[in-house]
């Protein structure tokens, strides 16, 4: 059975170097492989500079690896598109527009007419929770809620693929434990294949089908796969997800 | 934050905050009032003009503050040089309105598109590059050789002196745009001309504000220094009329008004701004 269904993302081989002023090379991704299925929930986890962002901004179409080919349905990625949802770590909303405005983009950009696209952007608006904040911007919402739009915006586009890069990196401890919380109930109600970037290792484990680790330094490698399959809703305290996080917590010290 | 209401357990701990005693009058706390130490200031500032009035270390090279009052009134009923003080406001505003419009239709969109391409970028910055540093007052005497003592003369300072904030602020309005932005739009199946329309212009407006805002103070110096050298209206010659008359009282006048309508005109702009910004409105008032 699984055999038989086809990769939704196939990246093959990925290399990227950085070349920086004119001159110096910047090695960051050396010979990544990563296939994900359709609705999978796939965490790429490394440390910083483990070149795991670049391998999302090559995903997303924004950067072009220097080796290796990117497929989405068979089909060879080229540059960014609409099939793709990107959530920014620094969620990149517009501040002149209010949250119905950015949840608006997508589908105000594909030429929807205004009544379809306001119904899409209130579904999704609604799952993420936001109803009542339609009419506010950025500035007047927490980090948690801006994300929230980051999250609906993509999604309001309806992309086969989402790709969060590290969307809780800037949020306290706190809300970091609600949003990851909030990303599972939104992923199995809405679901999509998901690839999302983090260097938590809990944050991983809590959200993953799979996790591939990246090695800690650059260039960045595949150093690691793990399958998680633990029951969700999940637990942060539970047993299961204490001794994975441990496994993947003592593998990483290794290559550190 | 936990003053007043003592004995009281910690359910009161809402009411606390709003609890709070009127202090007693104290010369520490009137020290330290705002309003007071205003009040100070300003009467510092009136009693120092008054005393060197008084004292005639200036000789008649100045007025009391009454009696630049007393100019300012008789400036509004009376006409200097068959113009009343509205005649002469008008003057003046008429100048800046017609080459800050000039200077701002020309500059912003340049400094757009300057941003936006390269080849624009490259013929025109080496141009501009060399007009930059050059005060505007500094033309005033190729405007009267090219255009004469009239009108002309007077708004081509204005538009030379405007153009350079205008320029600059519209072009780095652009440049500095989180390039992250631009992301935003492609992933969502958004063109080049979407970005410019989406991101580019509106993130660039604050900046192109600020740069109208500074312009509109510059034209007003540059006004000034126009109709002082040669004007037979505006604002800049009451201030002429006065000195030449030696009455300290109408030069004082004059740069009252002047100061006056500067600053009106700022403010129009920063409300402009802050109706078309709504974005804005909350991080810049106060």
């Amino acid at each position: 059975m699984e055999t038989k269904t086809q990769s939704k993302i196939e990246c093959r081989n990925i290399s990227k170097v950085f070349i920086q002023k004119g001159t110096q090379r910047v090695h960051v991704l050396e010979d990544v492989s990563v296939d994900v299925k359709p609705n999978e929930f796939v965490v790429i986890l490394g440390p910083g500079q483990s070149g795991k962002s670049t391998l999302l901004r090559i995903i997303a179409g924004l950067e072009t690896p220097t080796t290796g080919t990117v497929t989405l349905d068979g089909k060879e990625v080229t540059g960014p598109g609409p099939d793709r949802g990107l959530v920014f770590q620094s969620y990149m909303l517009f501040p002149w527009k209010t949250v119905l405005g950015n949840v608006e983009l997508g589908p105000s950009l594909r030429g929807l007419p205004k009544k379809e696209r306001r119904e899409t952007a209130q579904h999704y608006i609604n799952l993420v929770g936001l109803q009542k904040f339609e009419k506010h911007y950025p500035h007047q919402l927490s980090g948690g809620m801006k994300q929230r739009v980051g999250i609906a915006r993509a999604y309001a586009n309806n992309p086969e693929v989402m790709l969060l890069d590290e969307p809780f990196g800037q949020l306290d401890a706190q809300t970091r434990y609600f949003m990851e919380k909030e990303t599972a109930r939104i992923w199995e109600t809405e679901r999509r294949t998901v690839l999302f970037v983090t260097n938590n290792i809990e944050e991983a484990v809590y959200l993953g089908d799979r996790i591939i680790s990246l090695q800690g330094k650059l260039p960045g490698r595949m150093h690691a796969s793990y399958e998680v399959n633990l029951p969700r809703p999940r637990e942060q305290t539970e047993m299961k997800f204490l001794q994975l996080r441990q496994q993947i917590t003592d593998a990483s010290e290794l290559v550190l | 934050m936990t003053t007043a209401a003592t004995g009281t357990s910690s359910i009161a701990n809402e009411i606390q905050l709003e609890v709070r005693d009127r202090k007693p009058f104290s010369l520490k706390a009137l020290l330290k009032n705002r309003w007071f130490l205003y009040t100070v200031s300003l009467t510092l500032f009136f009693g120092l003009w008054k005393y060197v009035d008084y004292t005639r270390v200036l000789g008649n090279g100045i007025a009391p503050p009454e009696k630049v009052v007393v100019a300012i009134w008789r400036l509004m009923t009376d006409t200097v040089a068959g113009k009343s003080l509205w005649g002469h406001t008008w003057a003046s505003l008429n100048r800046i309105l017609i080459g800050f419009a000039i200077a701002s239709a020309i500059a912003v969109p340049l400094g757009i598109l300057m941003a936006l391409n390269r080849y624009v970028n490259a013929v025109v910055k080496p141009i501009f590059d060399l007009i930059k540093p050059m005060p505007p007052f500094a033309w005033i005497s190729c405007a009267i050789l090219w255009f004469g003592i009239g009108e002309p003369s007077k708004i081509f300072i204005i538009i030379i002196g405007t153009f350079v904030p205008c320029l600059l602020n519209a072009y780095m309005g652009i440049r500095l745009i989180e390039p992250q932005l631009y992301d935003v739009i492609r992933m969502l199946g958004g063109n080049r001309r979407d970005e410019i329309l989406q991101v580019g212009f509106p993130a660039a407006f604050p900046a192109i504000f600020a740069g109208l805002q500074i312009s509109l103070s510059i034209a007003w110096t540059c006004v000034l220094s126009a109709e002082l050298v040669s004007a037979r209206s505006g604002l800049g010659f009451i201030i002429i009329q006065g000195m030449q008359l030696a009455r300290p009282d109408l030069v004082l006048a004059g740069m009252v008004v002047l100061a006056f309508w500067a600053w009106a005109t700022t403010l129009i702009v920063t409300y402009l701004e802050k109706y078309l910004c709504p974005w804005k409105r909350e991080t810049s008032l106060a």
